[in-house]
């Protein structure tokens, strides 16, 4: 009969292990999705207009609204190439008050998650170790919280040179990138993003 | 239900009798026959065990349980879809998990104390979560399947006087499980097992 319990234990302890993805290989590139509108004729337009040092910030967690380089290293580089691949397709740029024909909003979104799990200590496999009262190695269950952060690089173009008559922009391309907190190196990974979301966007030029 | 109720109550009259029985437990690997474009490649990362009971010399019956996971990664590319596209990597996982009753024939072997080769087939149940991995991101979606195991094996103890022995089997795993999402009208497996058994004469 011990052979048997031995037996069944170990089946049990083998059922409970759970092969996945090491978290390395998974966060070691970005998730790129772009969406357009496809009654948008690109070669209609020549400028666009972009920040120099500052993208938005979207946070349920911060009264922070954006981000700027002279706080973060992120910012710069990231506009930089936004800025060279749009060149790159033959928009040009100017400053937002010479009338451009296309608008470059960059944002990160950041959702912040917490929830809760009941731990057991010496709890193995479906048996405790002990009983209340009976075991001096038992421990009583207790809270553990967790918390994550995951957050979104967007780039949207919007058309600045069809306003709606209530004054409305259309957005005419979005570009979503993530999750930038977990990253193995934020600004490669992000830069990188960066090209591959204007490589799948071959419409995407004069 | 009143067919699986009468199984159990004659497993449960079969083994009240002084008839020999065993439990084993061995690593099962199995290699995915249906959309294998999901998931190709097999896997050694399961485990079976199961106890059955002889009813007559030749004939045994039992209870069968299983887990398995299969997996592939998929290198990143670039899906285009109407209005946009996506690029990433992704690994593409099947946690599978089984339970049969089965019933085996055992062929006679010299004695018949020490090799037991037997032909049987199981019916039962599988559980599938079918799991997609991208990033921090997933997919997922579950499903149930009735399953079908048509299996053969060998059962060798190490000796006249000693129960321990050892357990090889191959099988072949046709459920009806199958998930919309990801492709799958069936899911079905072959593999084998190979592992430790504990006779009880």
């Amino acid at each position: 009969m011990r052979n048997y319990l031995l037996l069944l234990a170990a089946a049990l302890a083998f059922a409970g292990c759970r092969p996945e993805p090491e978290a390395v290989e998974l966060v070691d590139q970005m998730v790129v999705s772009t969406n357009y509108d496809n009654t948008a004729d690109f070669s209609a337009y020549s400028t666009y207009a972009i920040p120099t040092d500052t993208i938005g910030f979207i946070s349920e967690t911060s009264n922070d609204t954006i981000i700027v380089a002279s706080k973060s290293s992120f910012p710069r580089p990231v506009l930089q190439r936004i800025n060279s691949e749009l060149q790159t397709r033959g928009f040009g740029r100017v400053s937002k008050n010479q009338n451009p024909d296309l608008g470059v909003n960059v944002l990160v979104v950041n959702d912040f998650n917490v929830f809760q799990d009941v731990v057991y200590p010496n709890y193995y496999g479906g048996y405790y170790g002990g009983y209340y009262g009976y075991n001096s190695w038992y421990s009583y269950p207790y809270v553990q919280t967790y918390a994550y952060n995951t957050g979104v690089l967007i780039i949207e173009i919007v058309d600045l040179k069809n306003l709606t008559p209530d004054n409305k922009v259309k957005v005419l391309w979005t570009a979503y990138m993530g999750d930038v907190y977990s990253t193995i190196e934020l600004e490669r990974q992000a830069l990188e993003a960066i090209q591959q979301a204007f490589t799948q966007s071959p419409y995407l030029t004069r | 239900m009143k067919a699986i109720l009468s199984i159990l109550v004659f497993f449960a009259c079969a083994t009240a009798y002084a008839q020999p029985k065993y439990v084993y437990v061995g690593l099962d690997y199995n290699a995915p026959m249906s959309n294998k474009e999901w998931i190709g490649k097999g896997s050694a990362r399961g485990i079976r065990a199961g106890y059955r009971t002889f009813i007559t010399d030749r004939i045994s019956a039992g209870i069968d349980i299983g887990s398995t996971a299969i997996y592939e990664y998929k290198p990143t590319r670039t899906i285009e879809y109407s209005s946009g596209a996506i690029t990433t990597d992704y690994f593409n996982y099947i946690y599978s998990y089984s339970a049969v009753i089965s019933g085996q024939y055992n062929f006679l072997v010299g004695d018949g104390d020490i090799v037991f080769p037997y032909a049987g087939l199981g019916l039962g149940a599988n559980y599938n979560e079918y799991t997609q991995y991208y990033n921090i991101y997933t997919n997922a979606d579950n499903a149930f399947g009735f399953l079908v195991r048509p299996e053969a094996g060998i059962l060798v103890r190490f000796g006249t006087r000693r129960s321990v022995g050892a357990m090889a089997a191959i099988h072949y795993d046709y459920s009806t499980n199958k998930n919309a999402e990801f492709g799958y009208k069936n899911f079905t497996t072959a593999g084998f097992s190979i592992g430790l058994m504990f006779m009880d004469l």
